[in-house]
């Protein structure tokens, strides 16, 4: 058996353990890599600095545990920076798995401001700076009926307060009170906030989305739909690198610690798909 | 080596190990662990529907006088006729209904979405340059977007055999699905591979303690 022979019929056990290697070793020289910001990141982080005093922010999750490496890391940077500019901001879930995950990332950041928070001021309130809407069902209910009355929709938040008692909820009525959405997606929801809300009220849409979807959303970007866009743990690993620059802010930076692993990983795909297609290619001529 | 004694993070731990055991072959501890996720998941979606569904907007404003909750409530159950033959035509009821709600509300919306605006976004004119922020090469990549979508269109179009220039388009057309397709699986490889990271840091760092 010649050597290409063997290349073409390596087992796919041996793919699988080079792969966990060069994934493993770079964790454990943890060192975070430093990403250049592309475009559609930086669309973002401007679409959220651009969010007029007056207007509050919605963050809707729509993730489960499974897309927490790509997606949790852009909840976590979308709230730093909201809660550092003071931006109010809207929670909410169209589906019932993600709310877990919405409020453990609540729940993080808020514990992270509030620790080094020197008055009441300078605290992120619930209720005042951010509200968790929960959950309603249908989607396609929440996303038309927030455009007239968001308390109407959500009666009571997801701890059970009646929504329209909050400070916040005063002020923030409809989408006219939003000065952006972002929807952090591992589906078609940042689609549906476009066809429905956008269309029909005109709400600036941004999205997060997991880097299997990415390639679909490009589009919506190129024609002004999306006010920006983060795709995997690279867009998450971009939005780090923005708030560290231009805010910063010193936390921790999972996808960008990720980094090194995701590209020695992509190093290995390549170089086993460039010897794949030599053996094809070589045998093909043999024959 | 800071080693969890959480014992559900014990739990996750082995159930990613019986998991990840496919790799290598079909085995007991996988089965396992694939039938306790299709369990717990289908128990967690039941229980939760029930309960912030059912209970909040149907039970608790029936019993407290509702009644006219009562039409959609029969509307609901229609979809179990399934199970009984002779009445199981009802089920077109709650079908149709649905079906026309959301047909009704998606076909402007959609038209509007994805249509008139992506074709908008591909018409050659100043304001689709100054879009790309990208300088002078914002020109550039308009007028190779602008041609991609006219061959990828033509390639597409089958009611005339393609010769001519029509088979000139057609062929550079598939450059571009190629191109495409390139891009969605290499993104992909991006997605699988942060999913195994994402575990990968869990059994390193949550369970083990190896890492931070």
């Amino acid at each position: 058996m010649s050597f290409m022979d063997r290349m073409l019929k390596i087992d796919r056990r041996i793919i699988y353990l080079i792969l966990a290697v060069v994934v493993i070793l770079p964790m454990l020289f943890n060192s975070p890599l430093s990403v250049r910001v592309m475009d559609p990141v930086q669309k973002l982080f401007n679409a959220v600095e651009s969010i007029p005093p007056d207007k509050a922010m919605i963050v809707n999750f729509e993730y489960d545990p499974r897309d927490v490496p790509e997606l949790q890391p852009m909840a976590l940077s979308i709230l730093r920076h909201a809660f550092t500019r003071r931006i109010k901001i809207l929670v909410l879930c169209l589906y019932v798995q993600p709310l877990g995950m919405a409020q453990s990332a609540l729940t993080q950041i808020t514990e992270e401001f509030n620790k080094n928070a020197k008055s009441n001021a300078d605290s992120i309130l619930y209720g005042r700076d951010h509200v968790f809407l929960g959950w309603q069902p249908p989607p396609l209910v929440p996303i038309l009926g927030m455009g007239e009355s968001i308390a109407n929709v959500y009666k009571t938040d997801y701890y059970g307060n009646q929504t329209d008692t909050l400070p916040l909820m005063k002020h923030v009525k409809n989408y006219r009170n939003v000065g952006l959405l972002i929807s952090l997606s591992s589906s078609d929801v940042p689609r549906y906030w476009i066809e429905y809300a956008q269309n029909r009220f005109g709400l600036k849409v941004g999205a997060g989305v997991t880097a299997v979807s990415g390639s679909e959303f490009y589009s919506y970007l190129q024609t002004g739909q999306f006010s920006g866009l983060m795709v995997g743990m690279k867009g998450a690993a971009e939005y780090e690198e923005m708030i560290a620059k231009e805010l910063h802010i010193k936390a921790r930076r999972k996808a960008s610690e990720s980094m090194p692993s995701l590209t020695y990983a992509h190093l290995v795909m390549i170089a086993f798909i460039i010897i794949g297609n030599i053996g094809y290619f070589a045998r093909r001529r043999k024959k | 080596m800071n080693l969890s004694f959480d014992p559900w993070v014990w739990i996750g731990a082995l159930l990613t190990l019986a998991i990840f055991s496919f790799l290598y072959r079909d085995n007991p501890f996988y089965k396992v662990a694939e039938h306790i996720f299709v369990g717990v998941s289908n128990g967690y979606a039941v229980t939760f529907y029930y309960h912030l569904i059912l209970v909040p907007t149907l039970f608790n404003p029936l019993f407290r006088g509702r009644f006219i909750l009562i039409i959609p409530f029969i509307i609901g159950a229609l979809y179990f006729t399934r199970f009984i033959p002779k009445i199981s035509w009802l089920v077109r009821i709650p079908i149709g209904i649905l079906m026309g709600y959301g047909i009704g509300a998606s076909i402007p919306a959609t038209i509007q979405a994805y249509i008139i605006k992506q074709v908008q976004g591909t018409i050659l004119t100043p304001y689709n340059f100054q879009r790309w922020h990208a300088g002078s090469t914002g020109i550039v990549w308009s007028i190779i977007l602008f041609l991609g979508v006219i061959c990828v269109v033509s390639y597409f179009y089958f009611s005339r055999e393609q010769k001519g220039i029509l088979k000139v388009t057609s062929r550079i057309g598939i450059f571009f699905v190629m191109i495409g397709f390139g891009a969605a699986f290499g993104y992909t490889v991006m997605a699988r591979v942060s999913l195994l990271i994402g575990r990968l840091q869990f059994l390193l760092g949550t369970w083990l303690g190896i890492i931070k």
